[in-house]
């Protein structure tokens, strides 16, 4: 396509494209608004954290008016001229990223990082970094997908060094921005060699274009190019998931962050990461399953499978050793991403159409869950440091006897993490586990079943230091904020949603909704 | 409009489990008026069962299926949230919601000296939401779950003073018991669910081919007995009913409502519920009748000399759903409908009896020897009128609503078409019950409520009593017998009265009401009374209420001449024939022994192969994993780079 055809397009469907991109305008908005408002307010008010939290509930509610009015992309699902997709998939994370950027506003105000003073900053950065990862779910070209992994970690550097009177902050912040940096040079280099060896940065062309010169070669022939298109890509997205071996800046970088922000970076960027991962994979792959040239989809599975092995199981046994919360929450995150990738995976390397579906559902299905109980452990840890101003593990010792709701709080938050039956992490894992069963990755499941008794210890130490443990000095107990006692009511009852009746089929039947409207190339 | 009644019938239970959420959640907030929800929720329920019954008895099709929600889906398996209203049902949730509301009434007054008042009625409210939606869902599964929850209210309600050992011990033993029953129910039910495919009431037993007369007799046979296993434990038949006696260390309204009325009548419903399934085999009624036979006598035969009041009632309750069981183990829709005619009125006058047992133990400060009491009548009136008449419905004294309901089941056996000897015996155990139970029952009322009193300190503490009310601790000392306990004994005492009356001539008999519930044959010929056998037994209850005044109404030599001259069936009788201690003996024993064996292995074995496995982690992150981390952004770099390396040579030695 020239430019003058691509603007063609651009111009007649304008209209409709803005309408299905007003999530996204609506952070955009308020993003300005914040900004704007700054240079007339005075110091010490609350107003930038009301913007932002109504900014985000409006973009939630335009993302899920939008997943109920199917029939406004009824022709094609792609936006701008191919630059974005507004699928069932994308819906789903703008809801999604939407629903969490509500809980983080709220998280926030309770624990009140930032100040008052530093709010006008933060939040631009917070909703900043929603509205790239947004970007990430929906992108389908490669130049696109490159904006959009950078506008989502550039406010995110920021934010992971705010604590400025902090040393460890400042480091942090620095390693993710080399790391970072460097992530993005591989990936970009990646995908010029994908662009150039087709000549197209349109991800399902690309696709299109990959699956015919595999057919017409008559199978698989290895193309240095594309190999090292493709696996220079997956680093880039790895980084952003955390994937082992990409991930050294994880632990460090959470444990520098605040609690808060190291929240936001364990379910937001990596909800937005996994989405990423699973629509360029899958939609590299699908022409491929119709041109039944499975060896590459099968080398292309089994790499992201050792991948996600290794990352859960890297990420389980190196938390057995942390005492650092923040650090021990990281490397726990780290595992989860791994289970996550599993069922993508699994999905490629089946080989087979009809699973498809049923692997991204069970993503979608624990992204969903995962928000919860990861966001409760993070908030708990963030509110025990305003009270005793560690997050150091040796000092949970007898915190039941101290604030007994908050430790409830941390046990539920805890055993969903493991899988624990009834809670909703076991609902979760366990269809991600089915999967894999389904798609006959009985190694993978294996692997998974380990990791989850591996994982049991870790989790179930923290509870051990906080419950049974006895301190050796009697200290004050505390009382949480009625607001802070509906945010942890409102995750734990969350994560006990497989007990009410109604709330499972509910849920399951949005993940469904959206996985049956998946775009992908035929 | 009628229809929203029936559609919306799921509200009863749903408002008891609000009251209970409630209760629980603001139960420091509401302080003394903490009753309320749970009092409001099961007045509410009486009235809008009541209006669903009247609506099932008046049109037809007797049986309607109301869709609430899905709760999960998974595979074959489909757990709708189905209810099932049709003529036993809805008689069943009006006993419930209508008794419960009662004696929720009469707690407001009897436990308002309790610590733990609102632990009470949350716990109460918890049970009547169970216990309605048990006798309503239409799948076994769900029927399984609250068969399981009621059992939790009984156990933490038997448990209420859990600050007493025996307390505890006594619902340590119930829940124990029960599960032994349960087990077999949930064998019964997994049987069921392989080889039909289905739990749902509407596939299993109604329609034009129910599920179950795909099975095979053997099958049916097996089902049969197992799920009748579960409502050995829980309807407390013989050799299960341990538990009954000792549960009446929970609160006397607790004993009334779930220990008399309703829970334990749940294994009764539940035979009935499947009652086209037991009359395809011969072999599973026979077994329900023997049991029932037995066990009314052995229960009836234990309560003749027992000295605790409210024991003498738990042996009589055990006695009286025995002969449901025998009602069900004709095997014919008569019997199966004078079972539950049964039910319905025993819930009445048991409750009845309980209840004014409360009232005389309030009186006697806790004190519940009958041997130690004597001349109530004097100081508590209403209590003595009410408890009288309980107790002439109880021993089946004519007109009184027992006899009716008794002599039904009795018809049915004497009517029944099969079995031959054993029917014959069953009879005969049923009238020597019904004579047993006329005299241990004329013995307990007339011990506390005629003669002079026994024991000096006893009625000194109730002289006290009717003067100044309330010995407790509270400051308000209201008057002995106050309006909101005399309204729900009255109430209830109008029930024992006349309820048989009206119920078996009223409407010419339950037959053609309850005969048409949910996937029951067309009854034959409607039950008709023999008129010997109703003379027979109007006779044997006579004579037993009779043969108690000379024994207990004064003071009299003959009760300690006649134990002396029977005493190896006296004292067989007053240790219960002995079967604690066999239990304890054959079953508690070694399986303590088991428990402790278990434990040796648990700590040696399982603990340190846990140990072991918890230890790997441990050990590779400290030896591999750590260094790692140095926090050189250097060596992360690298690390990095090889990964990366190692996944392109991987890929290339795959693809190549």
């Amino acid at each position: 396509m020239t430019l003058t055809q691509v603007l063609d397009i651009v111009r007649t469907d304008i209209a409709q494209s803005l309408v299905l991109f007003s999530p996204e305008l609506a952070l955009v908005v308020t993003i300005l608004l914040i900004l704007f408002v700054r240079l007339f307010q005075r110091e010490g008010t609350y107003l930038a954290r009301h913007l932002a939290l109504l900014g985000t509930v409006i973009s939630l509610g335009l993302a899920a008016y939008l997943f109920n009015r199917t029939s406004l992309s009824a022709e094609t699902p792609e936006i701008f001229g191919g630059m974005l997709v507004v699928d069932g998939f994308t819906h789903f994370f703008r809801m999604l990223l939407a629903a969490f950027g509500v809980f983080m506003v709220w998280l926030c105000a309770i624990t009140a990082v930032p100040s008052a003073r530093d709010a006008s900053d933060f939040f631009p950065l917070l909703l900043g970094a929603t509205l790239g990862m947004m970007l990430m779910t929906s992108s389908i070209h490669l130049l696109m997908i490159f904006m959009a992994v950078e506008m989502a970690s550039l406010p995110s550097y920021g934010l992971a060094g705010f604590l400025k009177e902090d040393r460890r902050a400042g480091e942090a912040s620095l390693k993710y921005v080399v790391f970072g940096a460097g992530a993005s040079g591989i990936m970009l280099y990646g995908m010029s060699l994908l662009a150039g060896r087709f000549g197209t940065a349109h991800l399902p062309t690309l696709a299109r274009e990959l699956a015919g010169a595999v057919q017409s070669t008559g199978g698989f022939v290895l193309d240095p190019i594309v190999v090292a298109g493709v696996l220079l890509i997956l680093v880039g997205i790895g980084f952003k998931i955390a994937a082992v071996p990409f991930h050294f800046w994880c632990p460090d970088v959470f444990q520098g962050a605040s609690a808060e922000v190291a929240g936001f970076l364990s379910v937001a960027s990596k909800a937005a990461a996994l989405a990423l991962l699973a629509r360029f994979s899958l939609t590299l792959a699908y022409p491929l399953f119709a041109a039944d040239s499975t060896a590459i989809t099968g080398a292309l599975g089994l790499t992201l499978g050792l991948l996600a092995a290794v990352t859960a199981t890297y990420g389980n046994l190196a938390a057995y050793a942390q005492t650092n919360l923040k650090r021990l929450l990281a490397f726990s995150t780290i595992a989860h991403a791994g289970y996550m990738m599993m069922p993508i995976a699994a999905a490629i390397g089946a080989q087979s159409e009809s699973l498809y579906r049923p692997a991204v559902d069970a993503v979608l299905f624990y992204l969903a869950v995962y928000l919860f109980m990861n966001l409760g452990a993070f908030g708990v840890v963030a509110l025990i440091r305003n009270a005793i101003g560690s997050e150091d593990l040796r000092d949970y010792v007898g915190l039941i006897h101290r604030n007994a709701p908050l430790t409830v709080a941390m046990a539920v938050f805890m055993l969903s993490l493991t899988g624990i039956p009834p809670l909703a992490g076991f609902v979760a894992k366990f269809r991600i586990f089915a999967v894999l069963y389904d798609t006959g990755f009985l190694w993978l499941l294996v692997i998974g079943l380990i990791n989850t008794v591996f994982s049991l210890f870790y989790y179930v130490k923290v509870l051990r230091v906080m419950i049974v443990d006895q301190p050796e000095v009697e200290r004050p107990g505390w009382q949480l904020a009625p607001l802070a006692m509906a945010f942890n009511a409102v995750l734990v009852l969350a994560n006990l949603a497989p007990l009410a009746p109604g709330v499972w089929p509910a849920l399951q039947a949005v993940t469904q909704s959206a996985v049956s409207w998946l775009h992908l190339p035929y | 409009m009628l229809d929203s009644l029936v559609n919306l019938v799921w509200l009863v239970p749903l408002a008891s489990f609000l009251a209970a959420a409630l209760t629980w959640a603001c139960g420091r907030w509401l302080g003394r008026m903490v009753w309320i929800p749970c009092l409001a929720a099961s007045a509410f329920g009486a009235l809008w069962s009541l209006l669903v019954l009247i609506r099932v008895a008046s049109s037809a099709p007797a049986a309607v299926l109301v869709d609430v929600f899905s709760w999960l889906q998974v595979g074959e398996l489909d757990v709708t949230v189905r209810l099932l209203v049709d003529p036993l049902s809805s008689l069943m949730l009006f006993m419930v919601t209508f008794v419960g509301s009662l004696i929720v009434l009469f707690s407001v007054w009897y436990m308002a000296e309790e610590r733990g008042y609102a632990r009470f009625f949350a716990e109460v409210a918890l049970f009547l939401g169970a216990m309605s939606s048990l006798v309503l869902v239409a799948n076994v599964l769900l029927l399984y779950v609250f068969w399981e929850l009621v059992g939790l209210c009984s156990y933490l309600l038997i448990g209420f003073y859990f600050t007493r050992p025996s307390a505890a011990a006594a619902a340590k033993k119930a829940f124990v018991v029960n599960r032994v029953g349960d087990f077999g129910f949930a064998i019964g039910l997994l049987l069921l669910w392989t080889l039909t495919g289905t739990l749902h009431y509407d596939q299993l037993l109604g329609g034009d081919s129910p599920a179950i007369n795909s099975l095979t007799p053997p099958w049916i046979t097996l089902i049969g007995l197992l799920l009748f296993c579960g409502a050995v434990g829980k309807s407390a038949q013989f050799p299960l009913h341990v538990w009954l006696p000792d549960a009446m260390e929970g609160p006397t309204p607790v004993s009334a409502l779930i220990h008399a009325a309703t829970m334990v009548t749940a294994g009764v419903y539940m035979v009935a519920r499947f009652f086209p399934l037991y009359q395809a085999s011969a072999l599973a009624t026979g077994t329900v009748l023997a049991i029932g036979a037995f066990t009314a006598f052995l229960a009836a035969a234990i309560a003749v000399t027992q000295t605790d009041l409210k024991r003498i009632l738990a042996y009589s309750t055990i006695s009286q759903l025995a002969y449901m069981f025998m009602g069900l183990g004709t095997g014919q829709i008569v019997g199966a409908v004078a079972a539950i005619f049964h039910v319905f009125t025993h819930a009445f006058f048991k409750a009845l009896l309980f209840l004014g047992s409360g009232s005389v133990m309030h009186a006697t400060h806790g004190e519940l020897n009958i041997w130690k009491m004597g001349g109530l009548r004097r100081f508590l009136p209403v209590t003595h009128w009410t408890f009288l008449c309980g107790a002439l419905a109880l021993a089946g004294i004519p007109l009184f609503s027992g006899f009716w309901s008794k002599d039904a089941i009795l018809a049915a056996v004497w009517e029944a078409e099969h079995g031959g000897l054993l029917v014959r015996v069953a009879l005969i155990l049923g009238l020597v019950t019904a004579f047993l139970t006329a005299f241990y029952t004329a013995r307990a009322y007339f011990l506390v409520f005629w003669g002079e009193p026994r024991d000096e300190e006893v009625a000194e503490q109730v002289r006290h009593y009717a003067e100044d009310g309330h010995p407790g601790e509270g400051q308000q000392h209201g008057p002995a017998e106050p309006l909101t306990m005399q309204v729900p004994l009255i109430a209830l005492a109008a029930g024992a009265v006349l309820l048989g009356l009206i119920l078996a001539l009223g409407t010419g008999g339950l037959v053609p009401f309850l005969g048409h519930s949910f996937g029951y044959a067309e009854a034959g010929e409607h039950g008709h009374h023999p008129l010997l056998l109703v003379v027979l037994s109007s006779l044997l209850a006579l004579a037993g209420f009779a043969a108690a005044y000379p024994m207990y109404a004064t003071a009299s030599e003959l009760p300690a001449r006649l134990a002396a001259l029977f005493r190896p069936l006296y004292v067989a009788s007053s240790q219960k024939f002995w079967i604690d201690e066999i239990w304890l003996y054959i079953a508690v024993r070694p399986m303590l022994a088991v428990a402790a064996a278990c434990r040796v292995l648990d700590t040696l074995v399982v603990d340190g192969l846990v140990n072991l496995v918890a230890s790997i982690p441990a050990v590779l992150a400290r030896v591999f994993l750590r260094p790692m981390h140095s926090g050189a952004l250097q060596f992360y770099a690298i690390g990095m780079l090889l990964g990366l390396a190692v996944i392109v040579i991987l890929v290339v030695l795959r693809a190549s």
